[in-house]
């Protein structure tokens, strides 16, 4: 239950801003402290009052008893009827005086036309006693009322009516300037904890500024010590911690520079090495099997009975198929058609080749009016043709198709097919890795590369290749 | 959080508003539902009215006289009520017109009651065995006057203006000097009463007084420091004690009653206390021809001066 409280009490107090926290500590202790200073004060004045005006109101009864012994003696009403009018002129506090003579007959009184005959019976004094006082209830308030004897009570009874209507008018005055006190502290306070809350709270949200820009991977912002505090601490921390991420992230990139460049060398050192043995095997291997094919038929065309002639001629075939897969070979490293004619020459010739082994069609549309910058245009060519290796491979496709287009400084490149697909989400080995390397040569020329697949909706492969970019890095490269 | 403060501030008024001491409350009454008063019932059986005239203040009066009206009250078997009044003249209207049955007054109250409306004798006081009394004029004890000529330009106490011994007599002292009282005094007053009027001198409020010997001895008597702050400069000749008269109204067969009850109160043992406390050893008859001396002494003084 007790825990339901606090719980219900922290998820109001806990859901507030700082400033609010503040504020309702400072508002709550002030007002709790008025609180009991206005309940305390009221209670100890009222008691003195009290006190006070039971005290006048047995002075008075005493002084106007006394005084009214000889005018009730000599028969002077009159005399009698001033002395209660002045009693009651002198003594604001006193609402009414009458006396009643020892038969109860009144026969002096301050109400005029007429009497509260109830308040005859409500207070009375022995003729021995010194005096009888008594709290009466009345319409206009509480009324201490005192009942003084006339000479020992033998002539009558002075009784004397004081209203605590000042009391409650010096109550009413005291806690009227304790609340506009409490008012003027309270604002004080707000002043006070709106200043503190600002003290506090501005290292804080520059901490929390200074967070969300590391955050966003900008390192550079440190947060002041503002004060030798837990806060000032804190933010000493803060920056400690920025500084070594800092350090961390610019590791970070120098190996990732390292990495790219290695990676970049390792790319262009394969395809330079390719491109040297295609044209070796093109140029020198090739060469002379032809000689060695021209050799053999002028061989069968000069001894055509010769019982060897067979045997050449089977010889002549061997190379004439070595011949061929050498091309294919040389084709394969590095097509020549790629550095002599471009990208759209050579993935026509690669699709061609493909299609003519797989017996799959595929669908081209290459827009290029212009050679590009090498280096992409091996990588879309190699892209191109690590996707149709999958293609073949995995995807049971019908058809494929694939779309080359330049669009002001991107070149974009779809390869799709209507084969198996796969979840991507799953890593599959090989593929994985072939994935991974495509996307490793699309990344290191700036590009991007989006794989799109699910089981049974085919393959969709996206690449972009920014060109001013690429040629901004070549002109740094050239410049550094 | 505003609710939590609403309901602190809440809290602080009801607070500020309940604190008030606990007291039990006699009863409830509606100040302003003004009745009528009742008329007072009457008596169910006719009182006594004794007045006594204002030789010495009401309260002492009250004091003084009430065991003898309470011996009377037995006596008689009916109630007896006192009738206070603040001047002789006062009083004397009262018997005029039969609002009292007897009163205890002074010896020029009855003079001027009796020539005027037939004020009746009907016993008189005997002190120290004379039926006779004295004005004393009395000063401060630090005073230096010797006689009254000495008081010329100083602050007089009067007591009634119809007092023979309070006015009358020291009014005939100056008119001997050849003074009228207002150009004799610088100020004068009027205290209503012979104790007062020794009051007044030992206080110093005034100069000085003339006084009834009557009550100057009493209230020395009952308070010996008054003779330390007063004395007396002069005594007048013998005049005739204050008397108790009756009223033209009186039936007759009251006032025998009450002439011999009073008569007959220095026999009866249980008096004793009742006039001890008037300071009176018993009443006896008196004439009207015991009055001659001073009635001729009122004659000096036109009586336009002795109104007040």
């Amino acid at each position: 239950m007790i825990k339901k409280i606090v719980q219900r009490i922290w998820a109001v107090v806990g859901a507030v801003s700082v400033r609010s926290k503040i504020l309702g500590i400072v508002l709550g202790f002030i007002i709790l402290l008025g609180a009991g200073v206005i309940i305390q004060s009221r209670y100890a004045l009222a008691a003195t009052m009290t006190a006070q005006l039971e005290e006048q109101s047995v002075s008075v009864s005493r002084d106007v008893a006394a005084r009214a012994t000889d005018p009730i003696l000599l028969n002077d009403l009159l005399g009698l009827h001033d002395l209660l009018d002045e009693t009651l002129a002198n003594n604001p506090n006193v609402r009414y005086a009458f006396i009643v003579d020892p038969q109860g007959q009144v026969i002096a009184q301050t109400f005029e036309g007429g009497f509260p005959l109830d308040l005859l019976t409500l207070n009375s004094v022995n003729p021995n006693e010194h005096h009888h006082s008594a709290l009466i209830q009345t319409d206009e308030g509480l009324v201490w009322d005192t009942a003084v004897p006339i000479l020992d009570g033998k002539i009558g009874t002075a009784r004397i009516g004081l209203s605590d209507a000042s009391m409650r008018a010096a109550l009413s005055t005291l806690t009227a300037q304790l609340l506009l006190t409490i008012i003027l502290v309270s604002a004080t306070g707000v002043l006070v904890a709106v200043f503190l809350t600002w003290i506090l709270t501005r290292p804080i949200l520059a901490l929390v500024t200074a967070t969300k820009s590391v955050a966003k991977g900008d390192f550079t912002p440190r947060v002041p010590r503002w004060a030798d505090d837990e806060i000032g601490d804190l933010a000493e921390a803060f920056n400690a911690m920025t500084e070594e991420l800092a350090r961390t992230d610019e590791l970070r990139h120098e190996r990732e520079v390292l990495r790219r460049q290695l990676l970049e060398k390792v790319i262009t050192t394969q395809e330079d090495e390719r491109r040297r043995i295609a044209r070796e095997l093109h140029d020198s291997t090739s060469q002379n099997l032809t000689s060695l094919i021209v050799g053999l038929r002028i061989m069968e065309t000069n001894c055509a009975q010769c019982a060897s002639i067979s045997k050449a001629t089977d010889l002549r075939d061997v190379a004439s198929k070595t011949l061929d897969e050498v091309h294919d070979l040389s084709m394969r490293l590095r097509p020549r058609v790629l550095d002599d004619l471009g990208l759209a020459a050579a993935l026509e010739r690669l699709v061609s080749e493909w299609q003519a082994r797989y017996k799959i069609p595929v669908d081209v549309a290459i827009q290029l009016n212009e050679r590009l910058p090498g280096d992409v245009e091996t990588a879309i060519y190699r892209i191109v043709q690590e996707t149709l290796t999958n293609i073949a491979r995995h995807a049971q496709a019908k058809s494929a198709s694939i779309l080359v287009e330049r669009r002001d400084d991107v070149v974009r490149v779809i390869v799709e097919d209507d084969g198996v697909g796969f979840d991507i989400s799953s890593n599959h080995g090989e593929r994985h890795l072939g994935l991974l390397g495509m996307r490793e040569r699309a990344e290191l020329l700036n590009g991007t590369l989006v794989v799109e697949s699910s089981p049974e909706h085919g393959t969709s492969i996206y690449i972009e290749m920014p060109l001013m970019e690429r040629m901004n890095v070549l002109l740094n490269q050239e410049q550094q | 959080m505003k609710k939590i403060f609403l309901l602190l501030l809440i809290a602080i008024i009801l607070a500020a508003c309940s604190a008030f001491p606990q007291t039990e409350i006699a009863g409830n009454v509606d100040l302003n539902d003004l009745q009528p008063l009742p008329t007072p019932a009457g008596y169910e059986v006719v009182p006594l009215r004794v007045a006594v005239a204002a030789v010495i203040s009401p309260k002492g009066t009250v004091e003084s006289y009430s065991p003898f009206l309470t011996y009377l009250q037995e006596k008689l078997n009916r109630p007896v009520e006192l009738i206070q009044r603040r001047t002789y003249l006062e009083v004397n209207d009262l018997i005029e017109h039969g609002e009292v049955d007897i009163a205890f007054v002074c010896t020029s109250a009855y003079i001027q009651g009796h020539d005027s409306f037939g004020m009746e004798l009907l016993v008189a006081p005997q002190v120290g065995g004379k039926t006779t009394y004295n004005s004393y004029l009395i000063v401060p004890t630090s005073s230096n006057a010797q006689s009254m000529s000495d008081l010329k330009g100083k602050v007089f106490a009067f007591t009634d203006p119809i007092s023979l011994s309070g006015r009358v007599y020291p009014n005939y002292l100056i008119q001997q000097l050849g003074f009228t009282p207002e150009e004799f005094f610088a100020r004068t007053f009027y205290t209503y009463s012979h104790d007062e009027a020794i009051r007044a001198v030992a206080s110093g409020v005034a100069d000085g007084a003339a006084v009834d010997s009557l009550v100057f001895e009493y209230a020395v008597s009952r308070d010996p420091a008054l003779a330390e702050k007063v004395k007396i400069i002069h005594r007048s000749p013998d005049f005739g004690i204050p008397p108790v008269v009756a009223s033209p109204f009186t039936r007759p067969q009251i006032k025998d009653e009450l002439q011999s009850v009073l008569l007959e109160m220095a026999d009866d043992p249980t008096a004793k206390d009742a006039l001890l406390s008037i300071g009176v050893e018993r009443f006896v008859l008196i004439d009207d021809s015991a009055y001659e001396s001073v009635r001729s002494l009122v004659g000096v003084i036109p009586t336009s001066e002795v109104q007040p």
